[in-house]
């Protein structure tokens, strides 16, 4: 496993950095929190341009047949710049269901289209505050779904989800065709993430995984989201740091720089320590996926890059607002944009509780 | 990498074969004075094996080796809590710098050759009652003396110093410019006449640490380590040497498997503390900062391998893991409850709760405070201004005190 980033990995980062630096806009942005159901287009656009998309699918499924580390760097882009559409995190977990699931019809039917952005995949286990609930409320049977799957990310826009659901025989994972599903936008803090109430009455699905194969499945799933997802935080939160720092240099009080009264650089600096952590976490489960994907060893590291960035995402965002002052709550300036993502990222995907609680199942060794 | 595994397993049979007579185990109910000399035994046993100077150059007495395997050792030594601490500041800084700064080779191959056997200790003599955070505040005074200096002065915090037989030392030789501009750097005899080592006792109740005072020591020019006012420099080269050391992301403090024991055995509330949610944060959040720290070590380690420079990010070890280790250990005092009142001085850092704690302070403050460390994270790594300092440009002797 690869813990230093090789030329073609630091490209990518330098790369999508770049794109992403030139193209978003924050007035854009700003815009769309005041709008349900929009997504940014010309970002997912330019997720689709760059083949983003098809970073993590296998070449044999019109993919580029790279992995977590690849498409963490990418995420990482998107989280500094927050930017404005969740389908890459959910596209990624969906198309790894397919790739690990065993089913190749359906792998073969979806992958491509999933690489080539034709078509938008979106993950819906949640319901309430469980990541993955014991018993889900959305039951499968006699080939469909039914029941209602609230807040999906990218539920607005997806045509089609992994749905953890309950059937007669114990908990599946099935592949639903949105065009028989009802949705409802859900008016929320942060709009750009699209999240939709999905109401599945009598909607065919095809089952990719059952009982305690599709558990298995689910986590690696939610595992190897959280590790794209914590990247994003770390993006996010490293961008936080950044601001804050050129705040503290340029604005000045009592005569000089804000930046040298300790009470502003010890924040900074420990701002920086809760960015490194995460990312060193982020490297290590991104790297571990090849090999360890689906065991506890690999959920451990995504555990670990998930609390760790959710942590740094959060309190960035708190202290980067503090140290601003009055200009920091302003709309304008937008920070809020970060605050709003910190927050959105830590509940999608599992909450702390649920990721610390996996981890610590796993450290005293009585995983149920 | 296959040099390096290869390497610590060789590190760890040869450990493994000493831990019996050297070991942890083998140390328990020691008094200092029968720890240091068993202390001493076990130096001239792990430099016979060819573990000694492990990264210092053949021609001195050293293995040749590099920095990495340097670190793999250690590392490997710490599991097994050989009594080598005796030794660590003294071939970690003082004699690395004797043998870059010092002219005369036979006497510092044979200072090299006795450091490295446990035979000879050496201290370092920087901080001071006026000046610990802020070294160059430093008073200790050496004047002109005949052909030599006369030194005047009080040293403080001088690890192992009852038990050196020499130690470098920085001192004032101009107070009439700038602070950092008016020092000199100097090698000396710990038993030159007018040389008194009290030690200090801690808080945890041992005395590692003296007070070193100088009452007209006299002090030859030959043993002077780099130019007149040039002290500043050298002693920055001594902090330097030691940049890259074994790291433990405990904090040097209990494995966190520890605490997950402990979570187990107590009850909270009529259950197990290991389900108890508070509990499970604090395992939770500890295992990914220090998941996160040993991925920040392995990552330096292979960029060093890659004849690459480590990133900065390193500098967060101590900082992030000492304060943490303090206050698992005050949990962990918590969940013992009235069982972990009992104390034991002499109980092993890395095992006992109670020490742990009581000896975390000194985590926090020696070696670069926390404060210190932040500082140097917001103003060497993100580009933050300076603090405000009033002493700056200013002679030393028109500071007001």
């Amino acid at each position: 496993m690869s813990i230093l980033y090789d030329e073609g990995q630091q490209a990518i980062a330098t790369e999508s950095r770049r794109v992403l630096d030139a193209r978003m806009d924050k007035a854009r942005l700003l815009a769309l929190l005041e709008q349900v159901g929009q997504h940014d287009a010309p970002f997912w656009d330019t997720a689709v341009e760059q083949g983003w998309t098809a970073l993590a699918i296998p070449e044999e499924h019109g993919g580029l047949g790279l992995g977590l580390i690849e498409l963490g760097l990418v995420a990482q882009a998107c989280g500094a710049a927050t930017s404005g559409a969740p389908f890459l995190t959910g596209g990624y977990g969906l198309s790894q269901a397919l790739v690990h699931g065993g089913d190749a019809a359906l792998a073969a039917e979806w992958l491509p289209k999933l690489a080539s952005g034709e078509a938008i995949g979106c993950v819906a286990f949640a319901e309430g505050n469980a990541a993955l609930p014991p018993k889900p409320a959305v039951t499968y049977s006699g080939g469909a779904l039914n029941g209602v799957k609230p807040a999906v990310p990218g539920g607005c826009a997806a045509g089609v989800a992994l749905v953890w659901a309950l059937s007669d025989s114990g908990v599946v994972l099935v592949l639903a065709d949105l065009a028989g599903a009802s949705r409802k936008a859900v008016d929320s803090y942060d709009n750009s993430r699209l999240y939709a109430d999905l109401t599945f009455a009598g909607t065919p699905a095809s089952v990719v995984a059952s009982g305690d194969a599709a558990h298995a499945l689910a986590l690696d799933v939610l595992g190897r989201m959280a590790v794209v997802t914590a990247h994003e935080q770390v993006g996010g939160a490293e961008a936080l740091l950044y601001i804050a720092r050129d705040y503290a240099v340029t604005r000045k009080a009592f005569g000089q720089p804000i930046g040298a009264f300790q009470s502003i650089k010890h924040r900074i600096a420990e701002m920086y320590g809760l960015v490194e952590i995460a990312r060193a976490n982020c490297i290590h489960a991104a790297a571990s996926a090849d090999n360890l994907g689906g065991t506890d060893a690999f959920l451990t590291a995504a555990a670990a890059a998930r609390i760790s960035a959710t942590e740094a995402y959060d309190t960035n965002s708190r202290d980067c607002v503090q140290i601003h002052g009055g200009i920091g709550v302003t709309w304008e300036l937008g920070l809020h944009l970060h605050m709003r993502r910190a927050r959105s990222l830590a509940v999608e995907c599992g909450n702390l509780v649920f990721w610390e609680d996996l981890l610590v199942d796993r450290l005293a060794g009585e995983v149920a | 990498m296959s040099d390096l595994q290869s390497y610590r397993d060789k590190a760890r049979a040869f450990l493994a074969g000493m831990a019996p007579k050297y070991g942890r185990d083998a140390r328990k109910g020691n008094t200092v004075e029968q720890d240091l000399a068993l202390g001493r035994e076990y130096m001239a046993a792990r430099y016979d094996a060819g573990f000694g100077g492990i990264n210092w150059p053949t021609e001195m007495g050293g293995q040749g080796l590099t920095h990495l395997h340097k670190i793999t050792f250690d590392g490997e030594e710490m599991q097994f809590g050989m009594p080598s601490h005796f030794f660590g500041i003294s071939l970690g800084m003082p004699v690395p710098i004797l043998m870059h700064y010092c002219e005369d080779k036979e006497f510092v191959k044979e200072r090299v050759r006795k450091a490295l056997r446990g035979e000879e200790i050496w201290c370092q003599m920087f901080s001071e009652p006026s000046g610990g955070s802020d070294l160059a505040a430093l008073r200790t005074k050496v004047e002109p003396d005949g052909n030599g200096w006369k030194m005047n002065g009080q040293k403080i915090w001088t690890s192992w110093a009852q038990y050196c037989d020499y130690g470098v030392i920085v001192t004032r030789s101009d107070p009439t410019v700038e602070k950092h501009k008016g020092l000199t750097y100097f090698w000396i005899d710990m038993r030159s006449k007018g040389v008194e080592v009290r030690p200090i006792k801690l808080a945890g109740g041992d005395s590692h640490v003296n007070e070193v005072f100088f009452d007209d020591v006299r002090v030859e020019d030959s043993q002077r380590l780099g130019a007149v006012g040039g002290g500043f420099g050298v002693s920055l080269h001594t902090l330097m040497i030691e940049r890259y050391i074994a790291t433990d992301s405990g904090g040097f403090g209990p494995h966190l498997d520890e605490f997950v024991k402990l979570a187990k055995r107590v009850d909270v509330g009529g259950k197990p503390g290991i389900e108890d949610g508070r509990v499970r944060s604090a395992i939770a959040r500890n295992h990914a900062m220090r998941g996160g720290l040993d991925s920040i070590t392995r990552r330096a380690m292979a960029m060093m391998m890659a004849g690459m420079q480590p990133g900065p990010e390193g500098s967060l070890q101590k900082l992030v893991a000492v304060r943490s280790r303090q206050k698992l250990s005050e949990m962990a005092m918590d969940l013992m409850g009235n069982e972990g009142l009992a104390f034991d001085p002499h109980a092993f850092v890395k095992t006992d709760w109670g020490t742990s704690w009581l000896n975390a302070p000194t985590g926090r403050i020696a070696g670069g405070s926390d404060e210190v460390l932040l500082n140097t994270i917001a103003e060497k790594v993100l580009g933050l201004p300076q603090d405000y300092r009033p002493d700056k440009g200013v002679p030393f002797n028109a500071i007001p005190a």
